[in-house]
């Protein structure tokens, strides 16, 4: 039985097609990435599969049980780390945690013990009695997420999980959701961060503009696009003036700069190299670095939603 | 049998959660400024605007007291705390749980019936304290308060429905319904002294029927029969309670 089996829904809001026909299915204990620009249609495929928003046309069931019909049973199943931290500032972390326990009517005992547990695991015991009004935007997050585990659920729905934190709560979110992923748990998640569904999911499908682009693997997302290969290359002295001179290089189509080095795309690497070899020797400049890249699924990612084009060559996937 | 366990289990854990969403408010919203500001203080203003200068007996205005009270305590809760909870996306938490709409709005109810409950006591403490008004039927004050607080907290959950993140946009919603509610309920005016287009509308609101019996406490006569009294305020939670759980689930989609 799938955990997730989305069947070609379609959501309207007015006018609006915010969802055409989007098909997939989440295996049980899958780690299953879902990545889009905004507006894509993350955000409505999340509600749908919770039970918040209904479809205009399709089902979806979570492990057999149809969302729609069976809205609490699906709902047992579940966790969920809504986008926005969305605790009760006004209450301490361990009433917040306590009211999500009751709320999935875990019992007391049981949910205190395992309230407990989470606070633990997300560095949270010491500051249980404090208001969380005080709390930073990164425990606020592990507050969510220790919320959201709270009934052990079998599918963990995370939108965004991470997306602008500090380094101490993304390692323990990070962290957490591997054990998870180890110990069976379905997880369901929406990232920015596409090295982190690259590092994470098992699958990823690729949304945009209300409609399934690609789903697989990212290893195999990646294969799909081998002409993007790329040659890293950095230089000393570096000018600006190098970015300029590298695109006028036979062989590169593109060049981005990514802090200190140069990302030059070309379907022919070694031929790349052999040209900036000559460049820096010409211009009396040193190469202190350069590597061959495959693609990325960052790559896969801008090549499949056109968000290059869009951007004139800037790399937000915002 | 095991269909009816689980039925009664799942209404156990429904209304498990439903208590759990009322705690939560009562620990949350109770005490902020604009609840404290439109539950207790604007009705004891309206009330001393009315009061003051008329030769009425204390019998005739602590009844009043009390059921306007209710109507702008127990009707207060819900359009705070919904529209700050859609803002901060807590509303998505109980919208996403594993409990039915009904629950979610029987919970809001919860609080603001609570809330409305003990402030009840205040002016019923007043009248009983500094004007020594005699209660002659206690259980149409008990069933009566209770009854008029639940009522009109359902009716502040179903005006909270309306999707905004802001609770003046409710407010001033239910100001349009709550004001014109005392001039036609007989809570100042008795009802046969109304216009007989007043006594059509008195009808039409719960106030009348709630400021009937909780005036049966203590003057011992009510204008309608009070069975009636109590079948009209069953009627009108049950209607708002099911338009509530309506406009919530279209406001949703």
């Amino acid at each position: 039985m799938h955990a997730i089996e989305a069947t070609a829904i379609s959501k309207k809001f007015g006018n609006l097609l915010a969802l055409s026909d989007v098909n997939f299915s989440v295996a049980d204990g899958e780690t299953f990435g879902f990545l889009g620009p905004n507006g894509a249609g993350k955000t409505t495929t999340i509600r749908i599969l919770t039970g918040i928003t209904v479809p205009t046309a399709g089902t979806a069931t979570i492990f057999g049980h149809d969302i729609i019909r069976e809205t609490i049973a699906a709902r047992r199943q579940m966790g969920i780390v809504h986008e926005i931290s969305n605790v009760y500032d006004d209450l301490s972390a361990w009433h917040n945690i306590l009211f999500a326990s009751e709320l999935y009517n875990v019992p007391r005992s049981a949910g205190e013990r395992r309230g407990k547990e989470l606070l633990e695991l997300f560095g949270l015991w010491e500051r249980k009695d404090d208001r969380v009004k005080g709390f930073s935007k990164g425990m606020k997050r592990r507050l969510t997420l220790a919320m959201g585990l709270v009934n052990d659920p079998r599918l963990l729905f995370l939108d965004e999980p991470t997306s602008g934190l500090d380094v101490q709560s993304n390692l323990i979110i990070r962290e957490v959701i591997r054990e998870l992923t180890g110990q069976g748990v379905t997880v369901f998640l929406t990232t920015h961060n596409i090295e982190e569904a690259n590092l994470i999911c098992d699958r990823v499908a690729i949304i945009n503009r209300g409609q399934i682009a690609a789903i697989d693997s990212p290893e195999r997302l990646k294969k799909t696009i081998q002409s993007v290969q790329s040659v890293e290359v950095a230089f000393d002295p570096s000018s600006p003036k190098l970015l300029e001179h590298l695109r006028e290089l036979p062989l590169v189509s593109e060049v981005r700069k990514e802090g200190d080095k140069f990302r030059l795309i070309t379907e022919d690497p070694s031929g790349v190299i052999e040209n900036v070899t000559t460049y820096a020797r010409e211009h009396h400049t040193r190469i202190i670095s350069m590597t061959t890249i495959g693609p990325s699924l960052e790559d896969v990612f801008i090549r499949l939603t056109g968000l290059m084009i869009r951007v004139k060559g800037v790399k937000a996937i915002d | 049998m095991t269909d009816l366990n689980e039925s009664c289990g799942q209404l156990c854990r429904e209304l498990k959660a439903a208590w759990a969403i009322a705690k939560k408010d009562i620990r949350i919203y109770y005490l902020k400024p604009n609840i404290i500001v439109s539950g207790m203080l604007f009705p004891l203003f309206m009330f001393l605007a009315f009061a003051i200068g008329r030769d009425a007996p204390p019998t005739m205005l602590v009844p009043g007291l009390i059921a306007i009270t209710i109507l702008f305590s127990a009707s207060s809760i819900e359009p705070v705390s919904i529209p700050i909870e859609r803002r901060t996306k807590t509303f998505d938490r109980l919208l996403s749980a594993p409990v039915s709409l009904h629950s979610v709005v029987l919970g809001e109810s919860m609080s603001g019936f609570l809330y409305s409950t003990g402030i009840a006591l205040v002016p019923l403490s007043a009248g009983i304290i500094l004007f020594s008004t005699p209660i002659v039927q206690p259980l149409a004050l008990i069933g009566g308060v209770l009854l008029t607080s639940f009522c009109f907290a359902t009716m502040g959950t179903l005006f909270a429905a309306y999707p905004t993140e802001s609770p003046g946009d409710i407010m001033s919603m239910l100001n349009l319904v709550r004001l014109p509610l005392i001039f036609v309920s007989g809570v100042f005016i008795p009802v046969n002294a109304l216009p007989p287009i007043g006594q059509i509308a008195v009808l039409f609101s719960p106030l009348t029927y709630g400021n009937d019996l909780i005036r049966a406490a203590f003057e011992g006569t009510t204008h309608f029969n009070p069975m009636m009294d109590v079948l009209a305020i069953c009627v009108f939670i049950l209607l708002f309670q099911l338009a509530a759980n309506h406009l919530y689930r279209k406001f949703n989609e």
